[in-house]
């Protein structure tokens, strides 16, 4: 799969503050989670990728093309930003019209409409965006991007302000440009919704990258960190004594009626268990691994566990 | 030109529009209801009401409108949805520059007609009405180029602005003649008083200084001016933060 968005070693200061730093990273068709806590950078490099800040240093190419070089791209790639800012006096439909005419793309009534049905926005189309909601906003700002038809869209916290229905919908929705083979580059802070709209995150924390690629593989590289898992089974004192000085398994606790398993070498343990329940002749229920969400894999990179 | 009518109808609030109308309709309110009105041959103190009193107004009416173009679109958060478009910056340029101009004709035209009206009041003839408009026109697109990129380079453009128009146009160009070449309202009134022709040497001696009327350098004047604004801005948009 060929690079659609690339950013090669990238910085951005203002001042004597580093908001961006030195970042190489490479985003391809499909749903990328960009990562990080708040301050972590995303933004602004959310906004240098739209070509709105100069890298101090660095060089970033969508499609090829520098977009501060080359206002043609803009045909192609679309940004939600993150603020709030609408055109309060315009009404929904005015506001996404007005975005498929500067783009200068073909038939902007129709084009509207068939994205005001996809944000479910037909019913307040002719409403002035200035009374919307927060949700609404958002709402509007994707139909203004969708509206152009773009193969790369930047999407700067997009869920922000969405009503649960809403953010199901919005998700689904982006989980399919995804899968129309469009580059989507989603912002959040909310891991959970990152999850359910990508397996593939790009991690920042302080301006830096933290980590790039699939949930599993960056758990998987974290060595340093034990893995956590909940065993549950018929005998637990027994299986937690019989679990001790197993090869891998660094840590032993009983939780009530289960057993916390640390292990530096998961691998191994997926090995070791079944040969020890069969042994003892304990019945094994359930394993469970508690630190595979990306809100663990996330609270390591950030807080170093 | 959607552009140049979506930033166009951006900056022309109701309010915005209502209350520069007001303020550039004072002069020929109180040319009309003045003194004057009655003796009515004081030609120099005539010029000084027509084109000093509206020209001021005009230029802060002009400030405020054309230094909202792009400020506005800034400080809004809004500027991505007209950056980030397929637009090439030269486009994005002359079209911020053209609103501008719009806009700030759309007032100043009605401040002219209400002018004319006032002078007809008091003289009962329709001299001076053309030179009037070209005086207005060109002022307007000069300070125009000024503003705009003034309004998206500054985040106190208004602030600035008023600096400009009451420091440098009013004071310095006053003490320094070398600046007074510089001074917009100036070249503006060097243009009108070109077509004019036969102006009154006291008129000249007041207003324009060391600056000599005529129309041909003083529009060569102007598109010096509009070249180094729109310069300045295409400069802007290429080369910093669109934000």
């Amino acid at each position: 799969m060929t690079d659609t968005v690339s950013v090669s070693a990238v910085s951005k200061w203002f001042g004597l503050k580093v908001a961006v730093s030195e970042l190489t990273v490479v985003f391809r068709p499909g749903v990328t989670g960009l990562l990080g806590p708040n301050g972590a950078g995303k933004t602004t490099l959310m906004r240098m990728m739209a070509g709105l800040q100069v890298p101090s240093q660095g060089t970033v190419s969508i499609l090829g093309v520098d977009p501060r070089q080359d206002p043609g791209i803009y045909a192609k790639m679309a940004l939600v930003p993150e603020d709030e800012a609408v055109y309060e006096r315009l009404t929904a439909r005015q506001f996404i019209e007005l975005a498929a005419r500067l783009t200068r793309v073909d038939d902007p009534p129709g084009r509207a409409q068939r994205v005001l049905e996809t944000v479910d926005l037909v019913d307040s189309a002719e409403r002035r965006l200035g009374g919307f909601s927060k949700g609404m906003r958002q709402r509007a700002k994707v139909a203004a991007a969708l509206v152009t038809d773009p193969e790369i869209m930047l999407l700067d916290e997009p869920l922000n302000g969405a009503d649960p229905v809403q953010r199901a919908k919005l998700i689904k929705l982006f989980v399919q440009l995804g899968a129309e083979g469009r580059t989507v580059i989603v912002s959040s802070h909310v891991l959970a919704e990152v999850e359910r709209m990508s397996h593939r995150v790009v991690a920042m924390v302080d301006g830096r990258l933290a980590a790039v690629g699939d949930l599993e593989t960056i758990r998987a590289a974290m060595t340093d960190k034990p893995r956590l898992f909940y065993l549950e089974c018929a005998e637990p004192r027994r299986m937690a004594a019989a679990l001790i000085g197993t090869e891998g398994v660094v840590g032993v606790h009983l939780d009530g009626e289960r057993i916390r398993i640390e292990s530096s070498d998961a691998g191994n343990l997926a090995h070791s268990l079944p040969r020890i329940a069969v042994e003892e002749d304990i019945l094994v229920s359930r394993v469970e691994p508690v630190d595979e969400s990306l809100e663990s894999v996330f609270r390591y990179l950030v807080k170093g566990g | 030109m959607t552009l140049v009518r979506h930033l166009y109808s951006r900056v022309m609030k109701k309010g915005r529009f209502i209350g520069l109308l007001a303020l550039t309709l004072v002069p020929a309110l109180t040319l009309a209801f003045s003194p004057l009105s009655d003796s009515g041959t004081n030609m120099t103190t005539h010029y000084a009401s027509i084109l000093a009193g509206p020209g001021f107004t005009v230029a802060i009416a002009t400030l405020i409108l054309t230094a909202a173009v792009l400020r506005e679109e800034r400080d809004g958060g809004t500027l991505p949805y007209i950056y980030m478009r397929p637009i090439a910056r030269r486009s994005i340029a002359a079209s911020s520059i053209s609103a501008g101009i719009l806009a700030a004709l759309s007032v100043v035209v009605i401040a002219w007609i209400a002018t004319v009206v006032a002078t007809i009041s008091i003289d009962g003839r329709l001299s001076d009405t053309f030179g009037g408009l070209i005086f207005f026109t060109t002022t307007t697109i000069g300070y125009a180029a000024v503003f705009v990129p003034l309004g998206y380079l500054v985040s106190r453009s208004l602030l600035v602005g008023l600096g400009y128009l009451f420091v440098m146009e009013t004071i310095l160009a006053n003490a320094v003649s070398g600046l007074a070449q510089l001074s917009i309202w100036r070249i503006g009134l060097s243009i009108y008083l070109g077509f004019e022709g036969d102006v009154d040497e006291s008129v000249i001696e007041e207003f324009l200084g060391s600056v000599k009327p005529g129309a041909g350098g003083g529009l060569a004047k102007l598109a010096v001016v509009v070249a180094i604004g729109y310069s300045v801005l295409l400069w802007a948009l290429r080369k910093r933060d669109a934000l």
